[in-house]
């Protein structure tokens, strides 16, 4: 700790502060521009100056180290002069074109800390900016990012949020003196030199010379509505813009805030940032629909015939009709029901009672499933849990060496995508990608592997008889009994590197290099997501990578783990919350008679011990005849599919579809009975992330149309499901599907889940987020998940029949 | 960069991967390269065409290692620096310096017999491609003001007189 005194004020402050930090600690606020404290620091515009008691000229605050004994002011009327003349300065070079839109007012789109800065000293900003312009409005083609360098001050935010943020490196300051301006690549357009648009340099940029192309001039919001983001397993935390002077009150913005609290401070991606104009699209469905040969009572047409509009009560009374008929015709288990990881956590729930408690089926599965095999129920196979066990910022802080296996991570996942690229900048750790294409993630591979499509496994099983054979694992740290590593032994000794590059396609060279690095620096952190979820050889894929990390200790370790990301962004929540075929809410086993008594008790009803059909098998056994009605809520069933052929001749083929969604796309075109969901904007919830850390949706805006949310859509279905169907329902504590909002189905989901046990909405708007298990209401929630929480491990060897792919080849795509 | 440049400078795709290939191995692929690798092209060629930037890139650029290169890197250092020219010049440049102390000598004078004998502004390009006038900043011999650079030549205590013998030298 060092002492300084600033404004009289005598403190101790960290050794290494800036003065900029230190005045912060004692609460002091000094103007900044350049300066931002997500970045490294610069220096450039000069307006946090002060006065240091010995120094003949004002200091640069933000970086200027402390020493022993400094006596700073950060205030005085010399100081007040200096940043005047600064500011007029920078303004001289600095042009608003007032574009057309906002009637030739300035500064009106967006928050501007130039603007800002002069206005809190008089500086008449019209008075003094550049009398014309130096560059065009509008200057780069880029669809989401706006540039205006007419507004650019030099403070090289952009350069440095790309470079230290998003790891792209897109911006550079070029030229010098007078011409000095920003430049995208070797002064190309931004995408040509290779811009990610994530809109960090955007949501850094303190003028508005980088704005949001799609909301310049859209004006100021009126509300800013914190949410978490609907696309995928990361969970950023972002505001909502919101105009309320339109009809319906309209999304306009989506803006990022600096919180160190959240996954993704204020970073986000494309999608997250850009992506939100399907919440206005005109493709929403806005109205439920039914057949008309559903209201003619007549026999269905091939082509289901034509739609047509209905209002809600005859809709829902001609989906329960359709479903309680599939029930009378084949049983519960003529019901197949296809929730889906968009859902919200109380949607997922809800529909898993209403399969299990009113149907009396667990056919139920998630869309996503359709192809893939449920990569969490083999890791919970293999190591008793069924997600990651590190948060995001624990694996690139701590890892020593990554393994990146079937996920294109900076597109599946961008901003974790991003925080591996700083971690493999900054901490200089080794990384190895394996996927049979070239994902962008593998540019920063020290060794990219391309084994043949499916061969993963055996790739392991190679990496794994090498380790051993050259004693590269720790003997000291490995978790395996000398027993279990001997069984290992004998399962890997005919992968010799030979043979797995035989099978792999993966040369010896690589292979033997790949075992080096995997061991050099532990622990080990695999990150996998569904590119090693073919059904076929999804289970052999986790089963390997749990003996490999088990053996070399990086299992149950910091920084270390298997870490699955789901695709989607609440993969995990419906996961949690029973939309799969196997499982009641928590994980519980609906074969356990225990589990099944709780939610017996609570649900008053008698409920089926028989695991349902997975979301592959449910679609095959369509054709069959054995489900005759398919509940298809939350997502585009056929779009999930990488070959949608067998999906479409089984969607074709079922008797009756009930198909709820926010927009009609193609699986529409077998529905019988449309029913319009919402979007994440329009409705309050929560959704749970990759890392298993549980955050609020927030409504931002009321449905559009006479969609619904899709919480209500199920209440309303099960309600009228409920009086045709014969089963005996007692009452009981969460028997009925009298819910007033989400807030209440999350109290039905603490008390019956053990895991979100201490979980409420009043909660998780105080703490921001949860990491579950959180096992009370004082519970602070489990940021690092041992394994075996959920079932205990006999083995910690597991023995794997290998499946053998063959006959793949597929070209690799190379690095531009 | 100027106006009135030549735009048919010829060079080879070939012999530009030579330059750099060359450069590489005798400055290392390490960041502290870039300037003369950079450097080792404008001598060449006379000016470093942008596209040697991404094949600069693809020597230097190590993500693996911890080491980001990226095109923005190159080109803010190409364009930073007087002695680089990111766009063809005459096959001689004529770099006349415009500091002050040059300039209390007479400097003025010789800026303005080369100009006129020359036929160009600076930062113009004569139509044959044989010249090209830059101005720069002090090049430290201000000693034997005013002074400037044809090429790689220095010429000190210039007078407007000894310009047309200097650059008969390299018609």
């Amino acid at each position: 700790m060092i002492s300084l005194t600033i404004n009289n004020q005598t403190l101790e402050v960290p050794d290494g502060s800036t003065v900029l930090q230190a005045a912060e600690m004692a609460g002091i606020a000094i103007p900044t521009l350049c300066f931002h404290k997500d970045l490294s620091p610069y220096g450039g515009c000069r307006l946090c100056v002060v006065e240091v008691q010995g120094t003949r000229l004002p200091m640069t605050s933000c970086i200027l180290p402390i020493n022993p004994g400094m006596v700073v002011n950060t205030e005085s009327e010399a100081l007040t002069r200096y940043r005047k003349a600064i500011l007029r300065m920078l303004l001289q070079n600095y042009y608003d074109a007032g574009y057309k839109r906002n009637n030739g007012k300035l500064g009106i789109d967006r928050e501007n800390e130039l603007a800002h800065w002069a206005e809190v000293y008089g500086i008449d900003i019209e008075q003094y900016m550049a009398k014309k312009p130096a560059f065009a409005v509008d200057s780069d083609p880029n669809p989401f990012v706006w540039v205006d360098l007419n507004k650019c001050i030099q403070c090289t935010r952009c350069v440095r949020a790309c470079a230290e943020i998003q790891g792209r490196f897109v911006w550079s300051q070029s030229y010098r003196g007078y011409k000095a301006r920003i430049v995208a690549g070797s002064d190309t357009t931004m995408l040509q030199a290779r811009c990610e648009s994530c809109g960090a340099c955007v949501a850094y940029c303190p003028t508005g010379a980088l704005d949001n192309k799609m909301s310049v001039s859209a004006g100021l919001a009126d509300r800013l509505v914190r949410t978490t983001c609907a696309y995928c397993g990361v969970g950023c935390q972002l505001d909502l813009n919101v105009q309320d002077n339109v009809p319906g009150r309209r999304v306009i913005r989506v803006t990022s805030n600096t919180d160190p609290a959240t996954v993704n401070k204020r970073h986000l991606c494309l999608k997250g940032r850009y992506g939100y104009d399907f919440i206005h699209s005109s493709t929403r469905l806005t109205q439920p629909r039914v057949r008309q040969y559903l209201l003619d009572s007549a026999p269905r047409p091939k082509d289901r015939g034509k739609w047509v509009d209905v209002d809600w009560e005859t809709a829902l009374r001609v989906a329960a009709n359709g479903l309680v008929q599939a029930w009378q015709a084949g049983g519960s288990d003529a019901i197949g029901i296809l929730g889906s990881g968009n859902l919200l956590n109380e949607e997922s729930y809800l529909l898993g009672k209403l399969a299990r408690q009113v149907i009396g089926t667990n056919q139920i599965d998630c869309c996503a499933h359709i192809y893939a095999s449920d990569l969490s129920e083999h890791l919970l196979d293999a190591a008793g849990i069924p997600a990651m066990q590190n948060p995001f910022d624990e694996i690139a802080s701590k890892a020593g060496t990554l393994l990146v296996i079937g996920s294109n991570l900076t597109e599946q996942h961008p901003v974790f995508g991003a925080k591996i690229r700083q971690a493999i900048l900054r901490r200089k750790i080794k990384m190895v990608v394996v996927s049979p294409d070239f994902f962008n993630i593998a540019e920063y591979a020290a060794l990219p592997l391309y084994p043949k499509p499916n061969t993963e496994a055996i790739l392991v099983q190679g990496l794994i008889h090498f380790i051993l054979e050259k004693h590269l694992a720790d003997h000291a740290k490995c978790q395996m009994g000398s027993e279990d590593i001997t069984k290992l032994k004998e399962a890997v000794a005919k992968y010799s590197a030979r043979k797995t590059s035989d099978l792999t396609g993966v040369a010896i060279d690589a292979l033997y290099e790949a075992a080096e690095i995997l061991t050099r620096e532990p622990p080990l952190s695999v990150i996998m997501s569904d590119g090693l979820a073919d059904r076929t050889v999804a289970r052999q894929n986790m089963q390997s990578l749990i003996n490999l990390q088990r053996l070399l200790g990086s299992l149950d370790t910091p920084g270390g783990g298997v870490n699955f990301l789901g695709s989607q962004n609440n993969i995990r929540g419906a996961g949690d919350l029973g939309s799969t075929p196997n499982r009641l809410p928590g994980y519980q086993n609906c074969k356990n008679s225990t589990a099944r008594a709780k939610f017996e008790q609570a649900w008053g009803v008698a409920l089926s011990s028989a695991p349902g059909l997975s979301a592959w098998d449910m679609l095959k056994s369509v054709s069959e005849g054995k489900v005759k009605a398919l509940y298809i809520a939350g997502e585009d069933a056929l779009n999930v599919s990488p070959d949608g052929g067998q999906a479409r001749r089984s969607l074709d083929a079922c008797e009756f579809v009930v198909y709820q969604t926010s927009v009609a796309t193609e699986t529409a075109r077998y529905a019988d009975v449309l029913l319009p969901g919402v979007t994440f904007a329009e409705k309050t919830g929560s959704f749970t992330n990759a890392e298993r850390r549980i955050q609020m949706v927030h409504q931002a805006i009321e449905p559009i149309g006479a969609a619904s949310p899709d919480w209500q859509i199920f209440k309303e279905l099960a309600k009228r499901i409920l009086p045709s169907i014969e089963r005996q329902i007692s009452p009981a504590a969460y028997s009925n599907w009298d819910y007033t909002d989400t807030a209440e189905i999350m109290q039905e989901i603490a008390a019956l889940t053990p895991i979100y046990y201490g979980v409420s909405h009043s909660r998780l708007d105080q703490a921001g987020s949860l990491f579950w298990p959180v096992e009370s209401e004082e519970h602070p929630g489990t940021t690092f998940l041992q394994t075996a929480y959920f079932e205990p491990i006999q083995n910690t060897f597991i023995p794997i029949k290998l499946i053998v792919p063959e006959g793949y080849q597929t070209p690799i795509l190379t690095p531009v | 960069m100027c106006p009135g440049i030549a735009t048919d400078h010829e060079y080879s795709e070939q012999e530009l991967d030579r330059i750099i290939q060359e450069a590489v191995e005798a400055n290392g692929s390490v960041r502290d390269a870039v300037i003369p690798i950079l450097s080792e092209i404008n001598q060449k060629l006379g000016f470093i065409p942008v596209e040697s930037l991404g094949k600069i890139r693809r020597y230097i650029n190590t993500p693996e290692a911890g080491l980001f290169l990226a095109d923005s890197h190159l080109y803010a250092v190409a364009s930073f620096y007087q002695m680089f020219s990111l766009t063809p010049t005459g096959k001689h440049v004529v770099r006349y310096c415009a500091s002050a102390p040059c300039h209390v000598e007479g400097g003025r004078q010789v800026i303005e017999a080369l100009q006129e004998q020359l036929g160009l502004q600076p930062g113009e390009t004569s139509h044959d491609n044989q010249w090209t006038l830059l101005k720069t900043s002090c090049l430290g011999v201000c000693g034997v003001g005013p002074v400037f650079l044809v090429d790689q030549d220095i010429y000190g205590n210039v007078t407007p007189e000894k310009i047309p013998h200097i650059l008969a030298k390299y018609r």
